[in-house]
C-alpha cells in the first residue's frame, strides 16, 4: 500500500511540482491543487494512472476562510486506492473549469453545486434548474443562509395559527413546565 | 417520411420505482429520440437540516435518505463518524452490523422482484416477494423496533444486543427464504414474457459504463467484476467467504440474473456471520451527544448497496453539528445522465423497466 502511494505521489509531482499531498491511514491519499490544473490532471489520472472511477464530488463551504473546497474523489480498482484532490475557490467570485467531459456523471454533481452553492461552471451544459423549483433566493446551502429568516420573510402562516409560532413556548405556557437547560439552545 | 416528434411525460407517478420522478420522453411513434430526467418532488434537504443538529441527532435522519434500502446509510454515516473521530467499534458490533446490512439487502432484493416484474405487467412475482419479505421486516421489528427505518446502526456500534434466541429465528427464516428463491425462478426466469421483454433491452456496454461512472449490479451486468465489499472491505466483509457474480449481455436480463445470484449470496454470508459471531460488547459509548464534539477533518467511506456505491462526505470543523454532510447514491449517478442516455432508441413500454433495472431511487436522488 504505502510503496503504491509513493509511486502514485512521485508521478504526480513529477508532472505538477507545485502541488501538496497528505498521507492519512489507510487506502486514502490526499492532494491539494490549484484550479487552473484541475481538468489536466484529472485527465491524467484517468487516462495515464488507472483512477477510472470518479466516486464522489462534494462541496464545503469555509465561510470563516472566505472559500470554497471542492473535493473530487477517485478510485482505482487496480491499486485500490481513493485520491482526494482539493480545490479552494473564491467565494465571492466562485466560477470552477467543467469536468463533465471525463467523467459524464460529474454533470449532476455540477448542476447540484451550481444550484445548491452558486458556483458556475464555465460551459456547462445542463437545464438551470435542477431540485428547486422557481427559487428566487441565495443558494441554500451556504452558510449564510439562514433557513428559519428566509422561511419568515417568503412564507406566511394560516391564519388562526398564530399562536404556533413557537411550538415549544406554547407548551409551556400551557402545561406550566421548565424547558431544560440543554434544550434552551434550540428554543428561540 | 419523418415523423413528427411528440413529447410525453411519464411521471411523476409511475410503476417500477420508489419516490417520484418524472421523464421527459420525446417520441417519434413509440420509439425514444429524446429523454430528460425532471428531479425537486421529494427535495426534503436533509443536509442542511443536519448542519444545525449535532452528531447523533443528524444520525436519525440517515435512514430516511431512501427507503426501499435504510441501513447501509445508517451504516456508512456511523462509519465516517467513526473514522473522522478515530473511535474503535467492537468485534461483535461490526458482526451484528454485516447481519443486518444483509438482512436489508435480502428485504431490498424481495421489493426488486416485484418492482422489476410489476414495471413489465407480471403482477404476481409482487405479490409474493413482499409477502415474503414480511418475515424479514418482522425480524427488523423484534431486533430494532421498525419495520422499515431501523435507526439501529449508529456511531460506536449498535443500539442493542440480539434477544435471546434472534440467531435461531434467522436461520429458519433464511432456511424458509432460500426455499422460495428456488420459486421465485420458475415465476421469473422461466417465464417466457420476462424473457422476451428483458432481453437486448436497456443496454449499458463497458464503455458506457467507465464514461458515466457506473456502479453496483449495473457494472457487474456487463462483465465487471467490481463489488465494494470485496475491493474496499468494511466492517467484517474482508473475513468472509462469498462470490461476485457477474454476466454477460449488458441488458435487463443480466442485470436480473446478477441479482438473482447475489440474493443467494446475501443467504450465505447472514449463516456465516451467525456461525462466526462472537461474544462481548456491542457498543462503544460516545460522550454526552449535546456536548460531543469531533477533530477537525473529513471522511469519505464506501458502502455497496443493492443498487451500487454508496459514499459518504462528513466534514467536521470541530464543533459539536456536521460542517457538511453529502451522500451520493447509486441513483445519482444512474438515474439522470445515464438514464438519458440509455433510454434514446428504447420503446415506451420499457421506460419503467429500465428505470428499475438501473435502480432508480429518487428520494436518493435529491435527499
Amino acid at each position: 500500500m504505502q510503496e503504491l502511494k509513493q509511486k502514485l505521489t512521485a508521478n504526480i509531482k513529477a508532472a505538477y511540482p507545485e502541488i501538496k499531498e497528505k498521507d492519512y491511514p489507510g487506502n486514502r491519499l490526499d492532494f491539494t491543487v490549484d484550479k487552473q490544473y484541475l481538468v489536466s490532471i484529472l485527465t491524467y489520472l484517468k487516462e495515464s494512472l488507472g483512477y477510472i472511477h470518479l466516486s464522489h464530488i462534494a462541496c464545503v463551504d469555509w465561510l470563516e476562510e472566505g472559500e470554497f473546497e471542492v473535493i473530487f474523489i477517485l478510485w482505482s480498482p487496480e491499486e485500490k486506492l481513493k485520491v482526494f484532490l482539493r480545490v479552494r475557490v473564491d467565494r465571492e467570485n466562485p466560477v470552477m473549469p467543467n469536468v463533465d467531459m471525463i467523467w459524464r456523471q460529474a454533470n449532476t454533481y455540477e448542476r447540484e453545486m451550481r444550484e445548491m452553492f452558486g458556483i458556475q461552471f464555465e460551459g456547462l451544459e445542463a437545464p438551470e434548474e435542477f431540485v428547486l423549483e422557481d427559487w428566487q433566493g441565495p443558494p441554500p446551502m451556504r452558510r449564510d443562509f439562514d433557513t428559519e429568516s428566509y422561511a419568515n420573510e417568503t412564507f406566511f402562516h394560516r391564519p388562526g395559527r398564530e399562536d404556533a409560532l413557537d411550538v415549544r413556548e406554547e407548551i409551556i405556557k400551557r402545561s406550566r413546565e421548565e424547558i431544560p437547560d440543554f434544550a434552551k439552545k434550540y428554543s428561540r | 417520411m419523418r415523423e413528427k416528434a411528440t413529447t410525453l411525460y411519464l411521471g411523476p407517478q409511475h410503476p417500477g420505482i420508489t419516490g417520484n420522478m418524472m421523464v421527459r420522453l420525446k417520441v417519434e411513434g413509440d420509439t425514444i429520440v429524446g429523454a430528460t430526467t425532471e428531479v425537486g418532488y421529494l427535495h426534503r434537504a436533509f443536509e442542511k437540516l443536519q448542519e444545525k443538529r449535532n452528531w447523533l441527532q443528524s444520525f436519525t435522519l440517515m435512514c430516511r435518505f431512501c427507503v426501499p434500502e435504510t441501513d447501509p446509510m445508517e451504516e456508512s454515516y456511523a462509519r465516517a463518524v467513526e473514522a473522522i473521530e478515530g473511535r474503535e467499534v467492537p468485534e461483535r458490533a461490526k458482526y451484528i452490523r454485516v447481519m443486518v446490512l444483509e438482512l436489508a439487502r435480502l428485504a431490498s432484493f424481495m421489493l426488486w422482484y416485484g418492482g422489476q416484474n410489476g414495471s413489465l405487467g407480471l403482477y404476481t412475482m409482487g405479490q409474493w416477494s413482499v409477502g415474503d419479505r414480511n418475515y424479514i421486516l418482522d425480524l427488523f421489528e423484534e431486533l430494532t423496533g421498525g419495520r422499515v427505518y431501523h435507526m439501529y446502526i449508529w456511531p460506536g456500534g449498535v443500539r442493542r444486543d440480539l434477544p435471546q434466541g434472534f440467531e435461531k429465528r434467522v436461520l429458519k427464516t433464511m432456511d424458509y427464504l432460500e426455499k422460495r428463491l428456488d420459486d421465485y425462478d420458475d415465476l421469473m426466469f422461466d417465464n417466457a414474457i420476462f424473457k422476451k421483454r428483458t432481453q437486448g433491452v436497456g443496454i449499458v456496454n463497458k464503455e458506457k459504463a467507465i464514461e458515466h461512472g457506473v456502479v453496483g449490479p449495473v457494472l457487474r451486468g456487463c462483465g465487471i467484476r467490481s463489488d465494494i465489499r470485496i475491493d474496499d472491505p468494511y466492517e467484517v466483509y474482508d473475513k468472509l467467504d462469498f462470490e461476485v457474480p457477474t454476466a454477460e449481455g449488458s441488458d435487463i436480463w443480466a442485470r436480473a440474473l446478477v441479482r438473482r445470484q447475489e440474493a443467494r449470496q446475501s443467504i450465505r454470508i447472514i449463516r456465516q456471520v451467525i456461525d462466526m459471531m462472537p461474544g462481548g460488547e456491542f457498543y462503544n459509548k460516545v460522550p454526552n451527544p449535546q456536548k460531543w464534539t469531533l477533530p477537525k477533518g473529513d471522511a469519505y467511506v464506501r458502502t455497496e448497496s443493492v443498487r451500487g456505491e454508496i459514499g459518504m462526505y462528513i466534514a467536521s470543523d470541530g464543533g459539536t453539528n456536521p460542517r457538511r454532510v453529502h451522500l451520493r447514491g447509486a441513483a445519482y449517478v444512474h438515474a439522470i445522465t445515464l438514464l438519458e442516455d440509455v433510454l434514446i432508441g428504447e420503446n415506451i413500454a420499457d421506460v419503467s423497466a429500465i428505470m428499475n433495472s438501473l435502480g432508480t431511487c429518487p428520494p436518493e436522488i435529491e435527499r
